[in-house]
């Protein structure tokens, strides 16, 4: 489903060289559920800009069902990310002058959601992260957990195939990361969803994931298959 | 995504800034207000001097003129000596007789050719100009007067103001309206006292019998009786609708009694004419006078004097043809026309029929002839096919042309002053516009990340840009109708008013302006949001997610 070969990505930083990413090979399959951890900087966030289409590698072949992302136009890419991929930031990034139904509405709306099916379809989605209730606040009046779970409803908006979650459970308690894993491991034994997710907790990624990546100064320095 | 998502999130994004977003309108506002207001100024400029030569019928009006007779005659004669010939010499005076038929038609302007013009697409009708000096007695006393024959109905301006009565009707054959002129000079006290009174037009006295007067023959039965002489000579003469032509025959005699008749009124003495006392109220001066009455109109309106203020006094120039104390229906004036001929006429069509440069029935046709059309705007396509039908004709259409381009420049001059402001205007959308982009980096990138097309942001910003120049646009036409309103309330309260002067509308607003200023204030501001959608589209998503 997604696949990374030979994927570098060098930030010319002044005088220096930065290699967010160095050579990186690594292939997700269909329905997988992959955790991805690494000390910071070591190029996670990068790596799932890559895979999400918001970003093009220095070098190397990003593939995305066996197809090179590297062809596609602008109109294009924007077609991928909307249809093909949901993504969860790490910093959530929602827009904070829209209430949080708005802000799934938003990106239905980019997925071609119309009226009132829009809207219900909205309504259910924060229904199903458990933020029913608070459809109607706006991000500065949500906490940091409720935040995450609205960008999540995002993500899962236009029903993507893959979700690329920047530590989604980042602010959570136990008990909260635990339900919501759950929710998202449930996704991916039922309707195939493909999940690539950075997270710093082990024993959440042993919990849930199939199959767990470690990463260190842009590169993969070893990969654990979960029981 | 849909066009109402995106003026959702436009107005969303105007509502977020509400003042930033108002005082950019502002600008707008101002531009498409000083645009409105002073091309409104202009085109109602424009509009107040067209409609004033319009009223004065200066572009509805051409005057054709037909062969004249005696330019023919003076260079064509020559060729033909007549009686005794000067033989050679004639070949160097044709020169100016040529440059003089330049000037002249080459058609003669006969009835057949009046109803040639009438057909004329664009044409109202034709009037042919008669146009005669007469001695005319009324109230008891004698004046001469200038007689013009009258087209009925005629929607010549001229007859548009009566200070009493109203316009001749179309079946009336001896009724004629009179100026105010006339009225002082015959010694009425007020317009109203005319109405009703008689005209008598006198000739001399082997002419008064020449034509049978219906309106003789039907009021004043006293003086006809003792007229007994014109009485037999109006028994032998033909019908009354007689023509130039038919009396002919009679030329002889009556140019030597016309020589005589000019002669003696030379010394122009009011109180007598032919040696009688005219304005004596005695029974035998009117029974005397009265054998010189050739035909009686009664006066049925007086025409108010149309006076010009600040322009030199009475104007008495109003459209193409030439004006007239007297006015009576065209056929009374033709008939008079044709039984009274002046002297030189008469041999100068005998010395045209002579000469077989015409025949003996033809006539030589009227001088010239007052063209209407509808529209001011077919004048042009008229004037060419009447000169392509050989006619010379004369008129203001070429002065119509000239004013409108005089004004176009104008306008054009005055739309772009207000174009400048609205220029900077642009400048202020522009600015706000890439305001908004630093502002709302993040959230453009979001909305890429979460699949907008560049297409979609742009709009975006298109569409929010379109909303200030539409809401800029409205409010600006508003303003600037108040502006122009206002203003026409104050001209009239300080200047006019005080004056003495009627209300004018300065200004004309009509709905292309506005809404073509409405347009262009959105067009506009969407070209001053060109730049920055742009930018927006080309915004980083990683580089506009990233900073926090
Ligand atoms: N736009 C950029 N310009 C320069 N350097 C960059 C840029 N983006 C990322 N980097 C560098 O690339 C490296 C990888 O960054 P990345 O954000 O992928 O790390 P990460 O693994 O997500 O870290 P964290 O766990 O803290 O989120 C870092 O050293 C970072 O400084
Ligand atoms: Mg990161």
């Amino acid at each position: 489903m997604l696949e990374a070969r030979e994927v570098s990505k060098i930030y010319q930083m002044g005088g220096g060289v930065v290699a967010a990413l160095d050579r990186v090979s690594l292939s997700i399959k269909e329905g997988e559920f992959v955790a991805l951890q690494g000390t910071s900087g070591s190029g996670k966030s990068t790596l799932l800009n890559l895979f999400g289409g918001l970003d093009s590698p220095t070098h190397g072949d990003v593939m995305f069902d066996g197809r090179s992302l590297a062809p596609l136009s602008k109109k294009e890419m924007a077609r991928y990310r909307r249809a093909s991929v949901g993504m969860i930031f790490q910093n959530f990034n929602l827009i904070q002058t829209m209430t949080a139904e708005e802000n799934v509405s938003l990106a239905l709306a980019f997925g071609g959601w119309r009226g009132r099916e829009r809207t219900r379809r909205a309504r259910e989605l924060l229904m199903r992260v458990g933020l029913g209730e608070r459809a109607m606040h706006r991000p500065a009046e949500l906490s940091g957990g409720e935040q995450q779970r609205v960008a999540i409803a995002r993500a899962l908006a236009n029903r993507p195939r893959v979700l690329l979650a920047d530590e989604p459970t980042g602010n959570l308690d136990s008990t909260r990361a635990g339900e919501l894993l759950s929710l998202l491991r449930e996704m991916v034994t039922r309707d195939d969803l493909t999940i690539l997710m950075v997270t710093h907790d082990d024993q959440l990624a042993a919990r849930f994931s199939d199959r767990t990546i470690h990463m260190k100064d842009g590169r993969i320095e070893g990969m654990r298959d979960e029981g | 995504m849909s066009f109402f998502d995106i003026l959702g999130l436009a107005l969303r994004n105007l509502r977020e800034a509400k003042l930033r977003a108002a005082l950019t309108t502002m600008g707008v506002v101002i531009g498409v207000a000083v645009i409105v207001t002073m091309t409104s100024f202009g085109l109602g400029l424009q509009r107040n001097t067209v409609e004033r030569f319009k009223n004065l019928d200066l572009f509805n009006e051409v005057q054709v003129f037909g062969r004249d007779l005696n330019t023919v005659l003076e260079s064509q004669l020559d060729r033909k000596p007549e009686p005794a010939s000067e033989g050679g010499e004639n070949k160097e005076p044709k020169k100016p007789g040529n440059k003089r038929q330049a000037k002249s038609s080459e058609r003669p302007l006969t009835d057949a050719a009046l109803g040639e013009i009438a057909a004329l697409p664009g044409v109202a009708y034709v009037e042919p100009t008669v146009r005669f000096s007469v001695y005319a007695r009324a109230n008891d006393r004698v004046r001469q007067e200038l007689i013009g024959g009258v087209r009925v109905p005629n929607g010549a301006s001229r007859f548009q103001h009566f200070a009493a009565g109203q316009m001749l009707g179309a079946k009336e054959t001896d009724a004629a309206i009179v100026d105010e002129s006339f009225i002082s000079e015959h010694g009425f006290k007020q317009a109203a006292d005319a109405i009703g009174q008689r005209i008598e037009f006198l000739a001399p006295p082997d002419e008064v019998g020449s034509l049978s007067n219906a309106s003789r023959r039907n009021e004043g039965g006293a003086e006809q009786r003792a007229s007994g002489k014109a009485e037999k000579e109006a028994g032998i003469s033909s019908s009354p609708t007689r023509r130039a032509d038919d009396t002919a025959a009679e030329s002889d005699n009556t140019t030597a009694a016309l020589g005589e008749a000019t002669a003696e009124t030379e010394t122009d003495e009011p109180l007598t004419f032919f040696g009688l006392p005219l304005e004596d109220s005695g029974e035998s001066s009117r029974a005397g006078g009265s054998g010189l009455v050739a035909r009686t109109f009664r006066i049925v309106g007086v025409l108010k004097n149309e006076v010009e203020k600040g322009s030199g006094g009475n104007r008495r120039f109003r459209g193409m043809m030439p004006a007239a104390n007297i006015y009576i229906p065209l056929r009374a004036a033709n008939e008079w026309k044709a039984t009274h001929r002046g002297m030189m006429e008469q041999v100068a069509l005998q010395l045209a029929r002579r000469s077989g440069l015409i025949d003996t029935e033809e006539t030589e046709g009227y001088q010239a002839a007052t063209v209407r059309v509808s529209d001011p705007a077919a004048m042009k396509n008229v004037v060419e096919r009447l000169r392509e039908s050989g006619f010379n004709v004369f008129g203001l259409f070429t002065e119509l042309d000239e004013i409108r381009t005089f004004f176009l420049i104008v306008n054009a001059t005055l739309g772009l002053l207000g174009g400048i402001s609205l220029l900077v205007a642009s400048f202020g959308i522009a600015n706000t516009m890439i305001m908004s982009i630093l502002e709302r980096t993040r959230e453009i990138g979001i909305m890429m990340a979460v699949g907008a097309e560049d297409r979609e942001i742009k709009l975006i910003f298109f569409v929010e840009a379109a909303v200030i120049g539409l809401m800029g646009g409205i409010v600006g036409a508003l303003a600037a109708w108040s502006i122009d309103k206002l203003s026409n309330r104050l001209a009239y309260q300080f200047i006019l008013a005080p004056r003495g002067e009627p209300f004018i509308d300065f200004f004309s607003l009509p709905p292309y302006l506005w809404l073509g200023a409405i347009l262009f204030a959105m067009a506009v501001a969407v070209a001053a949001a060109l730049y920055p959608a742009a930018r927006a589209a080309r915004i980083d998503p990683v580089k506009a997610l990233r900073h926090d």
